[in-house]
Order: structure tokens, then C-alpha cells, then sequence
């Protein structure tokens, strides 16, 4: 029996799709008969509650940070919406604006706490609950909460675009962040243009990994489609046939066929 | 006989206090020549439960870091596990982890012969 990982998506700007890759890849693993528990852990700006179209939850991750309740209490069984017999789970943010704001109030120790509860995830739901995937969606740039996220994970996808200030600012985060923590980290490149031409697409793997140093786990092309379903589609479980599905097939492959 | 007993195990009992005795000391010693080897710089004196939380780790020398991340995984660890994990020698474990201690990020217990490392999350602040 193989172990499960955790895995966290991250970047440095805003809009790079974190939570769209994030989501995807959730429903993609569950697609494929999967165990997978999707973390809400951007607090600053908590948006799966709405994006799964999760009416209400009774506890939140905050409450698990907080050491207010167990995570049994926070976990949501999203299964029914899966075809294939996988599971999906979702851990929420609270999107109340009074609890955005205490938990951007946090000091060191809670934070330090909130390291130990996250870490805690690895027994308590990865080993204990037999799960093959722990997915947490974060916060853009150098955050406590993020970097907590980073430091507990097996696997760090960075999602990144072509925007200059992007480019720059993820290579900075890559090498002063990352290498100091010695994560396994595989770049995600979002929204990009014009990658129909092979010769074009060859040329930009290699253009990135002189960039980045690290492994470049897949390339996503701007979809129209995407944009235009304005969050109300989750390609992976809704639309199958769909060219950015068959990216996400590929990169759960990916992750899969790692040590 | 019964004194003769005492008489045979007196010296055993002094032999085992010696040992831990001088387990302590290479300790204290492996401490020292640390202290010596990085200079003092790296370590402000003295933090009593000073939080081990991401920044601060990000603010560790590199050699330290690789001890205290791997601690702050295991939960709870001997020099020897911490030293099986880095891969470096239980010794230079050992002087990383009571640096770490006398920095006031780990708490040290002893029970029996070994002395286990960890991070007091829940009893700071």
C-alpha cells in the first residue's frame, strides 16, 4: 500500500488560479477513484465554500486552528457529485468578514499552534482515514498561513503566469522560501497564450526550467470556456471531454506516478 | 550473604551514575565546542519558550533549521531518530537539538537513559 500526500498549491501574486487548479485537481483525483480532501486555507479571501456550492458548514477550519473542535467536525462529504466511486471531501474557510479579520489578528504562538494542528492533519485524517491526497489551496505570497501549509506538505505546486512581476516574483519565493525548507516543488504555468505551436512549447519547458530550477508539471492554456463559466463549472467532474480536463487527467497522472 | 550482595552491587551503581554522568558532560562538551564553532552570533541568550513558529525557522542558520523542521515533523524525538532522518551524525544532532534548547525554541525531558526533544506548542502563551 502506497502512503498518501499531501499536497499544497501556492504562488506568489493574486490571480495566478490556485483555487481553480486546486479544485480541479481535487474532483480530477476523485474522478480517478481517488481518496481526496480539499483544505480551504486562504483565509484572507476563503472562496470554496462558494465555488463548491457548499450551502453551509457547521465548523470550519478556523475553528480546527483555533483547537475549538476536532477536524471530524470540519470535513464535508462532497462524495454524491463524484461519477466514478472516488471520494471528495472539503475542509472550509469562514468567509464571514469578522473571521477574516481575527484571523489575519493571529501572533506568532497562535500561528506556531496552528503549524502543530496542521501538521497533526498527517496522522489524523492522511494515515487514520486512509485518504490518498491532502489538498491545500492558500494564500498568495509570504503569509503565516500559507507558508505553515508549505511546511506541512509533501509536494508544493506553484502556480505561475508569464506576467514579468509573476516571473520575478516566484523565482525570488522559490529560491528564498522554498529551497530554505527543502521542498519538492513542480511549477504549474497558468493562463498562457499561443501554446499551440509544438516548437513554441519545447522551447518554453526549457525557457522555464533555466527560469525556475524546478520541474515544470504542466502548462494550461487560456480557456475562453473557463473564464466564461465564471466559477459556476467544475470542468473536472462536469465537463470530461474538455481540453482542460484532459491537462488536469495529465497532471494527476503526474503526481501519481511520483515517489 | 544480603551485605555481600549490597557490597557486589555498590559498585555497579557507581559505575551506572558515572556513565551518566558522563553522558551529560559530552553533552555539555558537544554544546560548548558548537557554541565555539559558529561563534555566538547566531544565538541570542536567553528565550525561555521562544515560539518555533515558520518565520522564525526561516530565520535559522541553515544547519539548525534542518534539525528543527525535522523535529517539528516527528513531534517528538531522540537525537538518534532526528539523526537517522538528516542523515548527519547522532552527535552533531545532539549539540544542533541543545542548542536549540538553550535557544528556548525546544524543551528537552529526560526518561531513563535517553532524553527526548519537543516542541511545547500548547503550552506557550
Amino acid at each position: 500500500m502506497t502512503l498518501g500526500k499531501i499536497l499544497a498549491v501556492h504562488s506568489y501574486k493574486g490571480g495566478t488560479g490556485k483555487t481553480l487548479l486546486s479544485i480541479n485537481l481535487a474532483a480530477t483525483f476523485a474522478e480517478h477513484g481517488k481518496k481526496v480532501c480539499l483544505f480551504d486555507l486562504d483565509f484572507r479571501a476563503p472562496s470554496l465554500a462558494t465555488l463548491l456550492k457548499v450551502e453551509k458548514a457547521e465548523h470550519w477550519l478556523n475553528d480546527y486552528l483555533n483547537g475549538a473542535c476536532e477536524i471530524d467536525k470540519v470535513i464535508i462529504d462532497l462524495s454524491d457529485r463524484v461519477h466514478n466511486g472516488g471520494k471528495l471531501f472539503v475542509a472550509l474557510a469562514n468567509p464571514a468578514t469578522e473571521a477574516i479579520r481575527d484571523m489575519s489578528a493571529k501572533d506568532r504562538k497562535w500561528e506556531m499552534r496552528a503549524l502543530g494542528r496542521l501538521l497533526a492533519l498527517r496522522t489524523s485524517v492522511l494515515s487514520d482515514k486512509a485518504f490518498d491526497y491532502l489538498i491545500f489551496d492558500t494564500s498568495p505570497g509570504l503569509q503565516y498561513s500559507s507558508i505553515n501549509a508549505i511546511v506541512s506538505a509533501d509536494l508544493v505546486l506553484v502556480a505561475t503566469t508569464f506576467d514579468r512581476s509573476d516571473v520575478d516574483g516566484t523565482r525570488r519565493m522559490l529560491r528564498e522560501l522554498y529551497d530554505l525548507f527543502e521542498k519538492k516543488t513542480e511549477v504549474v504555468l497558468n493562463k498562457v497564450l499561443d501554446v499551440s505551436s509544438r516548437a513554441s512549447k519545447d522551447d518554453m519547458q526549457t525557457k522555464l526550467k533555466d527560469i525556475y530550477q524546478v520541474p515544470l508539471l504542466g502548462v494550461v492554456p487560456c480557456f475562453c470556456d473557463v473564464l466564461k463559466a465564471e466559477g459556476g463549472i467544475i470542468f473536472a467532474q462536469e465537463k470530461p471531454g474538455h481540453p482542460f480536463t484532459k491537462i488536469l487527467d495529465e497532471m494527476a497522472n503526474k503526481i501519481d506516478a511520483m515517489a | 550473604m544480603s551485605t555481600q550482595e549490597a557490597l557486589g552491587k555498590k559498585p555497579l551503581l557507581v559505575l551506572e551514575k558515572i556513565k551518566e554522568n558522563l553522558e551529560r558532560l559530552n553533552e555539555k562538551m558537544e554544546i560548548m565546542i558548537e557554541l565555539q564553532k559558529h561563534g555566538r552570533k547566531d544565538i541570542q541568550l536567553p528565550f525561555a519558550d521562544a515560539p518555533l513558529d515558520v518565520m522564525t525557522l526561516l530565520s535559522l542558520p541553515d544547519h539548525l533549521r534542518k534539525t528543527a523542521m525535522t523535529l517539528c515533523r516527528m513531534g517528538r524525538a531522540t537525537a538518534d531518530e532526528i539523526a537517522q532522518q538528516t542523515k548527519r551524525a547522532r552527535a552533531v544532532e545532539s549539540a544542533y537539538l541543545n542548542q536549540l534548547v538553550i535557544m528556548g525554541y525546544l524543551k528537552k525531558e529526560r526518561k531513563g537513559r535517553k532524553a527526548y526533544f519537543f516542541v511545547d506548542r500548547e503550552n506557550q502563551g
